[in-house]
């Protein structure tokens, strides 16, 4: 039976100047964020504030100079990430390619592809969106038929995606796709790099329910990409796409989300709370404290190098569980007019109505805790 | 933490649980107590120069989970707090911790009644009192009514007039609760292994529910329930080690005791009837884990606590507050 592994960690001597920095460029910013969105911040873009970061030499924190990177360690970037979610900066123009999308390139990409996308990255002028879901492919991911084909000495893709956050704004698409004719669920899948302004390729929008554009349907239409458009191994999509899911589901995103609910909140409380109140307030914070040292955890052992992938899908689902109910406790705490235009009311307002897409995005509840299961010897 | 600290655990963590394993619910103080005391658990967080073992608290969150594991029906983790809240002083006999008391020092005496105190029919000396004016009381000659808690363990009321008694640092109630979260953490982590093996081999409709979707997801609540309150006795004991603990000590009285609750009814709906016998073992690990939750302060008092100091400080410091406690 796998259960979480405590890794001890030190937080670096560098945290409480980095976190001024933080804190320091989101002052200046701050007077443009939109204050409803603030708390759904890591999805809502922002590439003057996404540059702003890469000037200021907080992105691309761990990676190679050669690359644009700035070689600090896992628990530095840590640091930063954590104080921008605090902050509710809105961090959702380079956050995936921040993520995930450059490091999977800097994992199994070509040099060419390196030099090519990763200082970019770094400077937070170019961003990435994730291929993976299709009509027919969400939890059941495995059965993905969008496919490549090569002809000649380059790739053909057909087929469509859907559900992609940001893909409006981003320059590439890193995408699964099914490159062996015939092949059959985790067989015959490989990752693709994708220029979105590459001929055949539509972006369309989807509209989420609270009005906001934030995924997309993306279709491909005979889209002709050359023979190093191929990132990583050929068939090895699925191994390749799985492990980029660790970095995925590890995160402070996972319960930093609506922070600045809680921060807002007990703002409404400085001028009197009754004990019901205090009560919320020390319940959540004891919540999140315990989250944080978990998600610490997984970050010292991300950064030994080790694929806590267990680890990370239980900080996942238990920090979306609590950031999903803070907005109905703080309701049930606390009268609320919620057509009204203060701060509090606002967020509350926009995070009730986002707060169901945390337990679906990166994985739902249910195939999560499938995985948990299977760690526990379930399965 | 450093090569030696690990190796000092590890030692503990086998004669731990190699003696707890032994003893576990059934355990009889009169029989059993010499040996713990022959082993040297009282004096656990005594430096050597003391008599003691020299070790952190840390080392203490090992042997509390041990003992958490097991449902130890003894005085182990009480007796140690105890201890280190006394050295120096002369007192003798087994000590404990007092959740609540009502009375008066006055001089070197105290007056009054401390109530619901573990094992207190068998204590030398008590702590009781409040943070800033803990008192240890000699208790050797307390008027005893034995009550037992909800874990079926001695919580006994005593009665004193004109005790000997000391001042001494440190509030029992926050030590008490510590030690309480730190223990929730062992049981529930027991819980669910207990649970995940049951429902391995129980069968019905032709497979062991494991294989029901369902019965896995419980588990892998209970699992995400028990690896929170690990974290946070564990993050509780680094900063006893440091200083101050008084903010880990309520978040994770709080997160352990919510733990409990969620996790000890899941490992029974996992059980089906057989877990609601007195027969078989998980209401050792249950009933316990529901006693501690509301023993030296529940999430209630916690929770409002840490509301309080957190509303008070005011939302600009939230954060900045919390992430202090963790930078060098
Ligand atoms: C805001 C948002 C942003 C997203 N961004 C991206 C993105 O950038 N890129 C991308 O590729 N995808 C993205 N997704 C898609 C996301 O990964 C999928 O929504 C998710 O994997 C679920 O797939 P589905 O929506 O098709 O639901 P379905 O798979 O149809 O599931 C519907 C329900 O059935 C349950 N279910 C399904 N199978 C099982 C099973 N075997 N056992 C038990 N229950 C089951 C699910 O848990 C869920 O509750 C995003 C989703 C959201 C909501």
């Amino acid at each position: 039976m796998q259960t979480f592994t405590i890794k001890p960690y030190a937080m670096p001597d560098s945290a409480p100047a980095l976190r001024e920095k933080v804190r320091a460029l989101v002052a200046e910013h701050e007077h443009r964020f939109e204050p409803a969105r603030r708390a759904n911040c890591w999805v809502t873009p922002d590439p003057e504030f996404s540059c702003a970061l890469g000037q200021a030499g907080l992105l691309g924190m761990g990676w190679s100079k050669e690359y644009g990177g700035h070689e600090m360690s896992a628990l530095e970037r840590y640091v930063v990430l954590e104080e921008l979610l605090a902050a509710a900066a809105p961090v959702g123009a380079h956050w995936i390619a921040d993520r995930q999308t450059a490091p999977l390139l800097l994992r199994y990409g070509t040099e060419e592809q390196r030099r090519r996308w990763v200082p970019g990255i770094a400077a937070g002028e170019v961003y990435a969106c994730i291929g993976l879901s299709e009509p027919g492919a969400g939890s059941d991911l495995a059965s993905v038929r969008s496919n490549a084909r090569r002809d000649g000495d380059r790739w053909v893709l057909n087929g469509q995606k859907v559900w992609t956050t940001g893909a409006h704004i981003s320059h590439i698409m890193i995408g699964l796709f099914r490159s062996e004719a015939g092949s059959e669920r985790q067989a015959g899948l490989s990752q693709f790099l994708i220029p979105l302004d590459t001929p055949g390729v539509t972006v369309k929008p989807i509209i989420d329910l609270t009005g906001s554009h934030d995924f997309n349907e993306v279709w491909f239409d005979d889209v002709r990409l050359p023979a190093d458009a191929l990132v990583g191994t050929e068939g090895e999509g699925w191994k390749q796409a799985t492990a980029e899911l660790s970095l995925e589901r590890s995160g402070p995103e996972r319960y930093l989300t609506s922070q600045i609910l809680l921060t807002e909140f007990v703002r409404r409380l400085e001028g009197g709370a009754d004990a019901g109140q205090l009560r919320l307030v020390g319940r959540l914070v004891s919540e999140l404290s315990a989250l944080r040292q978990m998600s610490m955890a997984v970050a010292a052992r991300l950064a030994g190098g080790e694929d806590p992938a267990l680890e990370a899908v239980m900080v996942k689902d238990l920090g979306n569980s609590f950031e999903q109910a803070i907005p109905q406790a703080i309701a049930q705490a606390i009268e609320l007019d919620l057509s009204a235009d203060d701060a509090l009311e606002l967020l509350v307002a926009y995070s009730m109505q986002v707060a169901p897409s945390f337990s679906l995005r990166g994985g739902t509840r249910e195939i999560v805790r499938g995985i948990v299961a299977r760690g526990l010897g379930l399965r | 933490m450093t090569d030696m600290d690990t190796e000092r655990q590890t030692m503990l963590a086998d004669m731990a649980a190699g003696v707890f394993a032994g003893i576990g619910w059934q355990a009889e103080f009169d029989r059993d107590w010499p040996r713990m005391a022959e082993l040297g658990f009282s004096g656990l967080l005594l430096s050597e120069d003391e008599g003691g073992f020299g070790g952190s608290w840390s080392d203490l969150l090992v042997v509390a989970r041990l003992a958490g594991e097991h449902a130890l029906a003894l005085p182990v983790l009480e007796s140690a707090v105890a201890s280190r809240l006394v050295a120096g002083l002369e007192f003798e006999g087994v000590g404990t911790l007092a959740p609540s008391s009502d009375g008066e020092l006055s001089g070197d005496t105290w007056s009054g009644t401390l109530s619901a105190v573990p094992w207190g029919r068998h204590a030398g000396f008590v702590i009781a009192g409040e943070e800033g004016g803990a008192v240890a009381i000699d208790t050797s000659d307390a008027q005893i009514t034995e009550r037992t808690g909800l874990s079926g363990e001695p919580r006994d009321t005593l009665a004193l007039q004109n005790a000997r008694a000391v001042r001494v640092d440190g509030g029992p109630l926050a030590l008490g609760a510590a030690i309480r979260a730190m223990q929730i953490a062992g049981a529930l982590g027991k819980a669910l292994a207990i649970s995940a093996n049951y429902v391995s081999e129980r069968q019905q409709f032709g497979r062991p529910l494991a294989k029901f979707q369902a019965v896995q997801q419980s588990l892998a609540q209970m699992a995400m329930e028990s690896a929170a309150a690990d974290c946070a006795a564990f993050e509780l004991a680094r900063s006893l080690d440091r200083d101050d603990a008084s903010f880990e000590t309520a978040a994770a009285k709080t997160r352990a005791g919510m733990a409990a609750s969620t996790g000890a009814a899941l490992a029974h709906q996992v059980h089906g009837a057989i877990g609601f016998t007195r027969e078989y073992a998980l209401h050792h690990l249950t009933r316990r884990m529901l006693a501690w939750r509301s023993e030296f302060g529940g999430e209630a008092y916690w929770s409002e606590r840490l509301g309080r100091t957190i509303v008070a400080a005011g939302a600009d410091r939230l954060w900045s507050d919390l992430v202090a406690r963790t930078d060098p």
